[in-house]
């Protein structure tokens, strides 16, 4: 049987290009810094504000749609998939192999920025740490789920970054606050019901700013999970349909 | 070889033992929006090598994508040893594919994208696999090297590396020769020879006739994305010179040329406008042999004898119309 792995350490090699890693780099300091100013100037400013800003608002979406669409659209785009697609390697394996990479590097650039970003503005307090964790752990599920749409919709389309913006900046960012109902396609709002179900409520403060009501952890790992498995599904056929035109 | 369609010349390259063609193409067709850019094409290859030859844009690279099964046919059918193309990777196991397009991953050295294609065909002994098709691209030096370091040429020999590494049965090279200097072509050619001498099917596209000519016995001549001629390559040929051709001519006395040349059994018209002899022949030999004797004859001096349809265009057009 053919193993994925290849196609994870192509996959891998190409995604960790000098510029784009030194930008994402950069993207996931940026909390860190923000966590430091915090705790460099005393000031008293909830953990879970901070993370949500900086990190489930802006650095995560960004991280991991930069990843997921490089990850196979640009493989697609510039023809090199070519390679990948004459061989006798089931769709589904290239889908899946291309999410795992997507989501592990966007988890292991987001998860550590978390816990950094929380344990220096908030410390290792009783409220700060548990809320830290839970954003830890929000960030790797939502993060993942991110990933994975974004892989999916690059099979769809060339697009794929210019709708996954328009996706976390309009629909994520202003239908939410707006319209109660599109919370439940927003991973968003899923990953910051997971960080607030796994540090508790009377730990975890925060309430999502301009935004109704919130969703419950069960919902929530729903929500991404669901995410997660329909954009491997929908990637895989399309990618089975693919078609890869000629010169002429 | 055998096709349904275009001034066929009769020989088939398929060994006649062959019960199923290696490659069979069925009154495929394909479309994009309204261009058809390949119209109910049938035909089939056993082992052997085989040109597909036409100008650019004639649906060259269209037809191998569609043999590669990377593209659906939009009507008919593509099965290699009797097994659909489209959507079933496991044809990939005897098939390889050179494609046109420069695109590569550049951040893996040479021996870096060979070992990629040959885990991907899950080979048993990858790394002697590797060696292997590496040499016998002659790419041991560089191998290496990042394929970003790479020449067009050296580009095209380890794409060709990566698809000969699990030896496949079948061989599609989509314009193998662009970028290669004199060296590396004949290099190349002999080792397509060599390959179909020991009983793979290849099929290599070429727009340049020169090409197909010193390495393919057996040829598809495509245009407009219809098969315009197919068969034995000299046949083919003597169809492209035995077709009807026009010349101008230039000469010291162009009208007493014109009437002179009327009298040869070779030429069926010649006329003169706007001070310029144009003569239509049907026999491109004998026309050319007949000019000068006839202008020595009436003492004309011949300053000039142009063919005026002589690109691959016109001869390719004249094939599709018979």
């Amino acid at each position: 049987m053919i193993s994925s792995m290849p196609i994870v350490g192509v996959t891998l090699r190409g995604l960790l290009g000098r510029r784009r890693t030194l930008l994402m780099l950069l993207l996931v300091a940026l909390p860190v810094l923000i966590g430091l100013l915090v705790r460099l100037t005393g000031r008293g400013v909830d953990v879970d504000r901070i993370l949500d800003a900086m990190l489930v608002r802006t650095v995560l979406p960004l991280v991991a749609l930069v990843l997921g669409t490089a990850a196979l659209g640009s493989e697609l785009e510039d023809g090199t998939a070519v390679y990948l697609m004459i061989k006798p390697v089931r769709r589904w394996r290239i889908v899946g192999a291309k999410m795992v990479v997507a989501a592990g590097l966007t988890v292991a650039l987001v998860v550590p920025s978390a816990l950094l970003t929380g344990v220096l503005a908030g410390g290792a307090g009783s409220t700060a740490f548990p809320t830290t964790i839970g954003f830890a752990v929000a960030v790797a599920l939502g993060g993942s789920a991110y990933a994975c749409v974004f892989v999916g919709l690059s099979a769809y389309t060339s697009r794929a970054l210019v709708l996954g913006l328009g996706y976390t900046m309009i629909w994520e960012g202003v239908l939410a606050g707006l319209l109660e109902g599109t919370r439940f396609l927003s991973i968003r709002q899923a990953t910051l019901g997971i960080a607030r179900g796994l540090a508790g409520p009377e730990r975890a403060a925060f309430t999502t700013a301009g935004e109704q009501g919130s969703l419950d952890l069960g919902l929530s790992l729903v929500i991404v999970s669901v995410a997660a498995v329909l954009a491997f599904v929908l990637g895989t056929i399309r990618l089975a349909r693919f078609e890869i035109r000629g010169a002429d | 070889m055998t096709s349904e369609q275009g001034p066929a010349v009769e020989r088939s390259a398929a060994p006649a033992t062959a019960p199923v063609p290696v490659l069979a193409v069925d009154h495929v067709a394909r479309w994009f929006g309204n261009v058809v850019a390949v119209n109910d094409i049938s035909f089939e290859l056993g082992p052997g090598l085989t040109g597909l030859l036409g100008p650019n844009g004639a649906g060259k690279s269209t037809l191998l994508h569609l043999l590669a099964g990377l593209l659906q046919p939009s009507a008919g059918a593509v099965r290699i040893a009797g097994e659909p193309a489209w959507r079933n990777p496991a044809v990939y196991r005897r098939l390889g594919l050179v494609p046109e397009r420069e695109a590569i991953h550049d951040y893996l050295t040479g021996r870096e994208f060979v070992l990629l294609n040959a885990r991907l065909q899950a080979l048993p002994d990858a790394e002697a696999a590797i060696d292997r098709a590496i040499a016998t691209v002659d790419l041991a030096a560089v191998a290496d090297r990042p394929i970003g370091t790479y020449s067009k040429g050296m580009r095209q020999r380890i794409k060709l590396a990566g698809a000969l590494v699990h030896e496949p049965g079948i061989l599609l090279l989509d314009e193998p020769f662009n970028g290669m200097d004199p060296r590396q072509r004949l290099h190349m050619m002999d080792l397509l020879r060599s390959m179909a001498e020991a009983g793979r099917t290849i099929l290599f596209s070429s727009h340049i006739l020169e090409e197909v000519e010193r390495l393919a016995d057996s040829v598809l001549v495509i245009y407009a994305g219809r098969l315009a001629a197919s068969g034995d390559f000299r046949s083919i040929r003597r169809l492209m010179t035995d077709r009807p051709h026009t010349f101008t001519v230039r000469s010291s006395d162009d009208r007493r040329l014109g009437a002179a040349l009327l009298a040869d059994p070779s030429v069926f018209g010649a006329e003169l406008t706007a001070g310029l002899l144009s003569v239509r022949t049907s026999d491109f030999g004998a026309f050319t042999l007949a000019v000068p004797r006839i202008a020595r004859s009436e003492a004309i001096s011949l300053f000039e004898l142009r063919p005026t349809d002589d690109s691959l265009e016109s001869v390719f057009s004249y094939l599709v119309r018979r």
